[in-house]
C-alpha cells in the first residue's frame, strides 16, 4: 500500500509544485492521477520513484511511505529495490538498444531464476514485441515503444507501477490495446498500478478510484464511477479531450524537456 | 618486398594497441558522453607504474602485472570520484576540462616520481623472430596483437552479454531512464572508468614492451583520438579497425616516406582523419544519431 500524506515538493529550493498531496494505492487497485498540463502529475510519480533529486526537486514537507516504511528520503536504487518502478512520460527507450535488450534492463536489479519466464510473460502480453525482439528499439513505431515501455517495467516484476501518460500520442486503437493490457496484468499479477493519465475517459476505464490534480494540489477524489459522472470532470477533461483542441497542444508539447544528467 | 611485410605486420600489430587503448576512450564517451582527454597520461602513468613493479621492485612478472591491473581499477575508480563525480549534472564541458587536468596532474606526478627522460621494461614477450612468408619479424608483435584482440573480443562480449555491459549501453541513451529501472549510474560511471584506466594500462605496458616508456607515450593518447574519430566514437568495432588502419598507414607511411619528409608518421593519422570525417561525419562505424519524425 502506497500512502502520500501532505507531500510538498521543491525544485531548485525555490520552486514550489506540490503543496500538500495526500493520495492512496491500496494493494492490487488501479489508481488514475489526473489533471491538467502542469498539474504536478509527473511531479508526484517522480517524488514516489525518487527521481526526484535528478532534476533537483525535493520533498520538502510531508511524507511517502510504502507498507508503512518511509520511502521520501530514499534514492531511485533503493525505491527500485522495493519493487516500485515508474515508466516514464514520453516513450523513453533505449534507442540504441535491441527491443529484448531494452526488457531485460527492466530486470536489472532482480536475482532470482525467473527473469526468462518473465520475458516470455511480457511477450504473451505483447505478442509484437517478440517479433520485433532483435530489433533496434528507436525504429519501433510510437505505439511499439509505449509497449516496450510497459513491458520493461513488468520486468521488474514490480509491486507497484507508475505509468505516466501511456496513451499520449497514440491513436485510439492503440490506446484500447494497451489498456486492455495494463488491466490484464493487473488482474493477473496482481501489481498495484499508478496511472497518470490526460485520456480521462480510458484511464477512468479501468481504473477502481482517481484522483484530480491542479496547481499541485489534489481537488477532488473518488471511485472511477464518481469521477466519470462528475459534472466538473465531464466538463473540463473528457469535454476537452474529446473536442481534441487540447490534444494537438499536448503532441506540441511532447517535448525532449528531459535534463541530461551529465 | 620483405620490408613492406614487416611494416605491415609491425604496423597493424601495433595499431590493435592503439585500438585498443582508443577502447578506454569508447568506453567512457558510450556511457557518459565524455570525452576522456587523459587517456594518453594514463597510459603513460600505467607504464611507469609497471616500471616500478618489475624493475625498481623486481616482482615476478605476473604479480607484477596483477597490481598494474589493480592499480588501473583503482585509478579509474578514483578519477570517476574524485575528479567528475562532484560535477555531475554540470555542462558537458566542465566535465571534459576536468579529463584535461587529471591529465596534466598525472603527467606532473609522472615527472616526480620517475624523473628519468626514458626507460626501458624488461622483456615480456619472446623475443625470437618467426618467420612470416618472406619476412622476418619478432614474436612480440604477434603477442601484443593477440592480447589486444582478445581484450577487445571479451569487452565486446560483456557489452552485448552481461546485465551490467548492457545497462552501461543503456544509459548512454537515457540516464534518466536507466535510472528508473532501478540502476545506479553512478556505478555505471564508476565501472566504465576503472575498464578505462585498465584497457588504457595493458595498452601502455604492450606499448613499452616493444619500445621504450618514455613521455612520447602521451601521444599515444592522440593517436588512440585519431582511431576513435576515424572508427566511430561509440563502436568498439570501429575502433578495432580504425586501429589497424592507423597504424598501417603510420608504419607503411614512415617507413617509405620519413627519409624524404621528416615527421611525416606523426602526420599520417590526422590526414587520414579528415578524408573520412568530409565522407562519414560519425565515423566508419559510428552510431548514427536516431531521429524519428
Ligand atoms: N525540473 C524542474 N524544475 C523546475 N520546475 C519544474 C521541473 N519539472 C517540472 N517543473 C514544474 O512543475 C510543474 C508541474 O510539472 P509536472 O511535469 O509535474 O506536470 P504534469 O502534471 O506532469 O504536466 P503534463 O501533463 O504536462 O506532463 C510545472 O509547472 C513545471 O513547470
Ligand atoms: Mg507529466
Amino acid at each position: 500500500m502506497l500512502k502520500l500524506n501532505n507531500v510538498e515538493v521543491t525544485y531548485l529550493n525555490v520552486i514550489r509544485v506540490l503543496h500538500g498531496v495526500s493520495l492512496s494505492v491500496p494493494d492490487g487497485a488501479i489508481v488514475a492521477l489526473l489533471g491538467a498540463n502542469g498539474a504536478g502529475k509527473s511531479t508526484t510519480l517522480k517524488a514516489i520513484s525518487g527521481l526526484l533529486r535528478i532534476e533537483e526537486g525535493q520533498v520538502t514537507d510531508g511524507s511517502i511511505e510504502w507498507d508503512g516504511e518511509r520511502i521520501d528520503k530514499k534514492g531511485a536504487e533503493a525505491v527500485g529495490k522495493m519493487g516500485i518502478v515508474q515508466a516514464l512520460e514520453g516513450r523513453r527507450v533505449f534507442e540504441h538498444l535491441q527491443t529484448e535488450e531494452n526488457l531485460m534492463v527492466g530486470a536489472f536489479n532482480r536475482h532470482d531464476n525467473y527473469i526468462k519466464q518473465d520475458l516470455e510473460m511480457v511477450y504473451e502480453y505483447f505478442p509484437r514485441l517478440k517479433a520485433l525482439r532483435r530489433n533496434i528499439a528507436g525504429y519501433l513505431s510510437g505505439g511499439e515503444q509505449q509497449m516496450l515501455v510497459i513491458g520493461r517495467a513488468m520486468m521488474a516484476k514490480p509491486n507497484l507501477m507508475m505509468l505516466d501518460e501511456p496513451s499520449l500520442g497514440l491513436a485510439p486503437l492503440m490506446v484500447e490495446e494497451i489498456y486492455s493490457i495494463i488491466k490484464r496484468f493487473n488482474t493477473d499479477q496482481k501489481t498495484s498500478v499508478l496511472l497518470v493519465e490526460q485520456n480521462v475517459r480510458v484511464a477512468l476505464s479501468i481504473a477502481t478510484n482517481g484522483y484530480v490534480m491542479e496547481n499541485g494540489r489534489v481537488v477532488l477524489d473518488g471511485t472511477a464511477d464518481f469521477l466519470s459522472n462528475n459534472e466538473d470532470v465531464k466538463e473540463f477533461y473528457m469535454g476537452l479531450s474529446a473536442m481534441g483542441t487540447k490534444k494537438s497542444y499536448r503532441e506540441v508539447k511532447h517535448y525532449k524537456r528531459r535534463k541530461r544528467w551529465l | 618486398m620483405d620490408q613492406l611485410l614487416q611494416l605491415t605486420i609491425s604496423g597493424l600489430a601495433v595499431g590493435m594497441v592503439y585500438a585498443l587503448i582508443g577502447l578506454g576512450f569508447v568506453l567512457i564517451w558510450k556511457s557518459s558522453s565524455v570525452a576522456n582527454l587523459a587517456l594518453g597520461q594514463i597510459v603513460l602513468l600505467s607504464s611507469w607504474f609497471t616500471y616500478g613493479m618489475l624493475v625498481q621492485l623486481n616482482l615476478p612478472t605476473l604479480l607484477g602485472f596483477l597490481l598494474v591491473i589493480i592499480f588501473a581499477l583503482a585509478l579509474g575508480w578514483v578519477i570517476e570520484r574524485i575528479a567528475l563525480r562532484p560535477l555531475i549534472g554540470q555542462p558537458i564541458l566542465s566535465l571534459i576540462a576536468v579529463t584535461l587536468g587529471v591529465g596534466y596532474f598525472f603527467e606532473g606526478l609522472v615527472t616526480f616520481v620517475w624523473p628519468a627522460n626514458s626507460a626501458a621494461l624488461p622483456r615480456i614477450f619472446p623475443t625470437k623472430p618467426v618467420q612470416v612468408g618472406s619476412a622476418v619479424i619478432s614474436q612480440e608483435y604477434i603477442w601484443i596483437a593477440g592480447i589486444s584482440l582478445v581484450i577487445f573480443l571479451l569487452l565486446t562480449a560483456f557489452f552485448r552479454y552481461h546485465r551490467l555491459g548492457v545497462a552501461m549501453r543503456a544509459s548512454a541513451d537515457d540516464q534518466m531512464a536507466v535510472q528508473a529501472c532501478g540502476i545506479p549510474v553512478t556505478k555505471v560511471f564508476s565501472m566504465s572508468w576503472m575498464f578505462s584506466c585498465t584497457v588504457a594500462a595493458v595498452g601502455g605496458v604492450l606499448l613499452s614492451s616493444i619500445g621504450m616508456i618514455a613521455h612520447g607515450l602521451v601521444a599515444t593518447g592522440l593517436k588512440s583520438f585519431s582511431v576513435v574519430i576515424l572508427g566511430g566514437m561509440d563502436s568498439f568495432g570501429g575502433a578495432m579497425i580504425a586501429g589497424p588502419i592507423i597504424g598501417l598507414a603510420e608504419s607503411i607511411g614512415g617507413g617509405y616516406l620519413s627519409a624524404y619528409v621528416s615527421g611525416v608518421t606523426d602526420i599520417i593519422p590526422f590526414v587520414i582523419i579528415i578524408i573520412v570525417m568530409m565522407i562519414k561525419p560519425y565515423g566508419l562505424f559510428g552510431e548514427t544519431r536516431i531521429e524519428r519524425i
